[in-house]
């Protein structure tokens, strides 16, 4: 029988080493994704999922047993995604662009039909331009919602905001992009 | 608008979203039956949405398989007094500006000392210290010699360990290099039966520049790698010499290569092997 998360978080939690890997095999792709659709950057999301895991490691003591393991694991990587976004901003202003955003792009948008790949790269353009436009918190909201599918008491849990938080920041989000994705066709 | 409807605008934008269960849907969807401007809102976002379900992003998988980022976690576990990962040196090779000066590169020595010396005790002539138990292991009280060529061999191994890092990654990119090509199909000007790989042959170029340099840094370091490295090499010289419109078919060789030769697979055994 597979060891639950909450086995393999109290081992961690023992120094067992051993929990990494299955713990990493079950919930890596989901870290990456969502950092993936915030940072908009295949490196800076790989480290996300690497200072996660590193993190989870290091205060598996700390974790709370009575709560869920995959929304604490987002949420460290939520944490790190915004730090991360946050130094990038900062050295845009300061420096150079951070990149191109052509290899991420190009990655994401690999797929069996050139057309659908084409549509896709342009979605991903797009649709990664209006996420920069939001606000932080709206755009924490919109990404655990439409990335990572969490149901909105969980992005309240995860984010630590009241549900009524959640509710306005969704609403905001979805009508801005809206706005900016006007003319883009499905 | 009335406030009683500005109310309901924040349910229909969260039923558009897929957010809103059991009575709260219910009552979402009646509304939006008895509203028409709410109905063609409700359209509006569900088009928007639609749109963010096409973003590839939400079906991207990692580029590096699970094994390596595996390794990259344990390995950043074990650096001692680590500082929070820089998403500029983490991933990016030649850019560790912990080595742009002599204070930083002896901060990076004192780190690596115990790693480096404590496990492998050797003898001057290269042969390893017998392990006995009692007050016999211990060495000898150093002398001001001894201080000096401990620090020389501290610093060569620091070398060998920079050299076995940057052959990891590199091995990494090129993996990435790889598998984007393996995937790529964008469609270029020059019609059907045609692939978009110019930046495939670009990245390639520049691995084959680093390839270059790797070498130089030290040979014995990463001589086990050296047969995956000249396979890499191969490989990534054929991207190189692509045209950036490339026939489909050239492309398809050399995926069928690839797998003929296991060479994903070896890069990432080997780049686990480099990174200890």
């Amino acid at each position: 029988m597979e060891a639950s998360d909450r086995d393999l978080m109290g081992r961690l939690a023992l120094g067992d080493r051993g929990a990494l890997e299955p713990l990493m095999e079950r919930h890596y792709r989901r870290i990456y994704r969502v950092a993936l659709a915030y940072l908009r950057n295949v490196d800076d999301a790989l480290d996300a999922v690497q200072e996660t895991f590193v993190k989870a490691f290091r205060n598996a003591a700390r974790w709370d047993p009575a709560s869920e393991v995959a929304p604490w694991l987002v949420r460290i990587a939520v944490n790190h995604s915004i730090d991360r976004y946050r130094r990038g901003r900062r050295r845009l202003a300061r420096e150079e662009p951070l990149d191109d955003g052509d290899h991420e792009l190009r990655m994401a948008a690999a797929g069996p039909s050139a057309e659908r790949a084409v549509f896709g790269r342009e979605v991903a353009e797009r649709v990664a331009e209006a996420l920069k436009d939001l606000p932080a918190k709206q755009r924490e909201v919109f990404v655990l919602r439409h990335y990572d599918e969490m149901s909105l008491d969980e992005i309240a849990q995860t984010l630590g905001m009241s549900l009524g938080t959640v509710k306005s920041s969704l609403h905001r989000a979805v009508h801005r992009l809206r706005a900016d994705l006007e003319g883009l066709k499905a | 608008m009335t406030l009683f409807h500005e109310a309901w605008r924040r349910e229909v934008s969260l039923l558009a979203c897929g957010a809103l269960e059991g009575v709260a849907r219910a009552a979402a969807l009646d509304h939006v039956r008895s509203c028409a401007s709410c109905r063609l809102e409700l359209a509006a976002l569900r088009e928007t949405l639609e749109l963010v379900a096409a973003d590839p992003v939400r079906l991207a998988e990692p580029p590096i398989a699970s094994s390596a980022l595996i390794a990259r976690v344990q390995a950043a576990i074990d650096r001692p007094g680590r500082e929070p990962i820089a998403a500029e040196t983490a991933w990016r090779p030649f850019a560790a500006p912990a080595l742009r000066s002599a204070a930083a590169a002896a901060a990076v020595l004192a780190a690596l000392l115990p790693l480096t010396l404590g496990p492998r005790l050797e003898r001057q002539d290269g042969s390893p210290v017998p392990v006995v138990s009692g007050p016999a292991a211990f060495p000898p009280a150093p002398t001001a010699d001894d201080d000096t060529s401990v620090s020389l061999d501290a610093l060569e191994r620091l070398e060998i360990h920079i050299a076995r890092e940057h052959a990891a990654r590199y091995l990494n990119e090129a993996q990435d290099v790889l598998v984007t090509l393996a995937a790529t199909s964008r469609d270029c000007e020059r019609g059907e039966g045609r692939v978009d790989v110019g930046e495939e042959a670009r990245r390639s170029r520049a691995l084959l520049a680093r390839r270059a340099l790797l070498v130089e840094m030290d040979r014995a370091a990463v001589a086990s790698a050296r047969p995956v490295l000249e396979d890499v090499e191969l490989m990534l010289r054929e991207i190189a010499s692509l045209e950036s419109c490339a026939r489909r078919a050239d492309l398809e060789a050399i995926s069928r290569e690839l797998g003929r030769r296991r060479l994903l697979m070896k890069m990432d055994l080997m780049a686990r092997e480099l990174q200890g």
